[in-house]
């Protein structure tokens, strides 16, 4: 088959080339062509349909004016272009890159790339680019090389090169491109490897742009094949990898001059299921790329772009609502009694909240600090205390009203009910009541407390958040009689803080 | 623009902007996260939020701990002494 293919290969080929090099080089391979490329194009189609149907379909509907071409070439040459061999020429002219074509034979380049093993597809004849076969990813663009192919590897190379960028710039439209290479490359080593996939190439990395470029200049080249075989199997690899190697100029000659390689066969359908997937990302994204940005140039970019960054905005607009929306619900779970459906005042809430628990924590940890003390009759440290958490809480709360110098408890009651402004707060209600209440219950044994002060103060600490404490289930279970009863208490605690008070004073 | 925002939306979600920042200036200064890393009015509000509850909870955890202590310290006492009395309003 590879050597039906390289008979093939120069028919294939674009059009000057192909001419030329069917002419000049593959005038030998010609007369051998026509009847093996029937054959071959029999098998090729086979190959073609059968590795990806989609190659010969894509094939078909891009390549309109190659196949003019590169029919008419083989009708030149072989003087029976049989269809199949049109596709392998669309294929080959469009996106199918002539490596496509070119068996995978293993030239110096190739076998040990890609088929070590992989024998020479048709060592003796001109041998088509083999590379382009096994590259099917990338030689899109590659155009048929394969008459030029024999020029030096490096012209191949650039051969490659430039279809790479054809290849490149046919991606956008030349979907198929891709598709059809691999498809091509898999199968049809005779296809003419310089009809590159454009579509897959461009993606491709350098190689196969530069096998491209090297097939549609080496397509002419028949003699080149060989070279173009070993850049066709170099492009292969290179493909298969993705990576832009560019091992040597001569793969991309061959995979541009020899579009029917024999060896692509036996390349190509190791290949050819990796690279189609490759190829077939890469053209959908070059695809979908293409498109959008045609989509977007059409239609006027100003106002698409405006209308886009519009909706841009919109959307993280609302994304920015939706978090601050989500937050305000959770901070309103966590906030007892909360019955504010309205942000601000669920705001306001949720300070007060914040500033009762951090007071709160405070005094308790204090108190836990002080409690092993109280054995050794700390009482009178309570005053102390209250005197050092009223400050300490002014500082904490960074209140913006520093506390009056002077009696150090003076000032907490008055910065607690300046920061309370809202007045409707229950607390705040009682707050006054509690004041007067807290300290007998907290005092009461300190017979050396200083009442009014420190009680005022420390009740003003005990308030805000003892209130939410009620409500907080966190509660030890033990205190649930005390914290039930403390709305009450605050009246009882009055009679006992008069009762205290006279204690004390008795005392 | 967020006044005009929030005119469309709901009233629910209303709120100007002078409240938020108001609030969000306030739960700042409460913040000590907030406080230390102070950004020059960077602090998106739903950053704030969040920040806020997280402090809200952790207080909570605080609460808890504490009331665990003295409660059990509480045991430790006398019913009857002042201390008991004393942890008990703190308790409570």
């Amino acid at each position: 088959m590879n050597h039906h293919r390289h008979h093939f290969v120069p028919d294939f080929e674009t059009d000057d080339d192909y001419v030329n090099a069917n002419t000049n080089s593959s005038s030998s391979n010609l007369p051998r062509k026509p009847i093996i490329g029937e054959e071959e194009d029999g098998d090729l189609m086979e190959l073609l349909w059968h590795n990806g149907q989609v190659v010969l379909q894509n094939q078909r509907p891009n390549t309109k004016k190659q196949p003019l071409s590169s029919s008419a070439a083989v009708k030149l040459h072989n003087g029976a272009p049989p269809p199949p061999l049109d596709h392998n020429l669309f294929i080959q002219e469009d996106e199918m890159s002539s490596w496509l074509h070119y068996p995978l034979r293993d030239d110096d380049f190739c076998s040990d790339l890609f088929f070590p093993a992989a024998p020479p597809p048709v060592p003796s004849t001109v041998r088509p680019p083999e590379p382009s076969s096994m590259r099917p990813p990338a030689p899109s663009p590659v155009r048929p090389p394969a008459p030029s192919s024999v020029k030096p590897a490096v012209r191949n190379f650039m051969n490659f090169s430039r279809l790479r960028g054809d290849f490149t710039g046919g991606n956008g439209r030349g979907e198929s491109g891709p598709s059809i290479a691999k498809s091509t490359v898999r199968e049809s080593a005779k296809v003419n490897p310089s009809a590159t996939p454009a579509s897959s190439a461009a993606r491709e990395p350098d190689l196969t742009r530069r096998t491209d470029g090297a097939d549609s200049r080496g397509a002419g080249d028949l003699g080149s094949k060989s070279a173009v075989d070993g850049g066709g199997a170099y492009t292969v690899g290179h493909n298969r990898k993705g990576k832009a190697v560019v091992t040597t100029e001569r793969t991309s000659e061959n995979l541009g001059a020899s579009s029917s390689v024999a060896s692509k066969s036996e390349i190509e359908p190791l290949e050819t299921i990796v690279d189609e997937r490759k190829r077939k990302e890469r053209e959908e994204v070059g695809s979908t790329e293409c498109r959008n940005e045609e989509a977007k140039q059409g239609r006027g970019s100003s106002s698409t772009k405006r209308s886009r960054a519009a909706e841009v905005h919109n959307l993280s607009e609302r994304k920015r609502r939706d978090r601050i929306n989500e937050r305000m619900k959770a901070l309103q779970e966590l906030i007892p009694c909360c019955n504010k459906s309205d942000k601000a005042s669920m705001l306001d809430e949720a300070i007060e909240y914040m500033k009762s628990l951090q007071l709160q924590i405070q005094m308790m940890s204090m108190g836990c600090g002080m409690m092993p003390m109280m054995y050794t009759g700390m009482q009178q440290y309570m005053p102390h205390m209250a005197m050092g958490m009223g400050m300490g809480m002014g500082v904490e709360m960074g209140m913006n009203r520093p506390p009056p110098p002077p009696p150090p408890f003076m000032p907490f009651p008055n910065m607690l009910a300046s920061q309370r402004p809202l007045p409707p707060q229950t607390r705040m209600g009682g707050y006054p009541a509690v004041q007067a209440s807290d300290p007998s219950r907290v005092y009461g044994p300190n017979q050396q407390f200083d009442p009014n002060s420190s009680q005022a103060q420390f009740s003003g600490y005990m308030d805000p958040f003892q209130q939410f404490r009620s409500l907080y289930p966190s509660q030890p279970p033990q205190f649930q009689n005390q914290a039930a009863s403390y709305p009450s208490s605050s009246r009882v605690s009055s009679s006992k803080e008069s009762e205290d008070h006279g204690n004390q004073t008795t005392s | 623009m967020s006044n005009r925002r929030s005119r469309q939306s709901s009233s629910a979600l209303r709120i100007s902007d002078d409240q938020m920042i108001d609030l969000v200036s306030k739960l700042c200064q409460l913040l000590p996260e907030i406080r230390e890393r102070r950004r020059s009015d960077k602090v998106s509000a739903s950053k704030v939020l969040q920040e806020t509850c997280n402090y809200i909870r952790k207080l909570h955890r605080e609460v808890d701990n504490l009331s665990d202590r003295l409660s059990q310290l509480l045991d430790a006492v006398d019913e009857d002494s002042h201390e008991a009395s004393v942890i008990r309003s703190l308790l409570m």
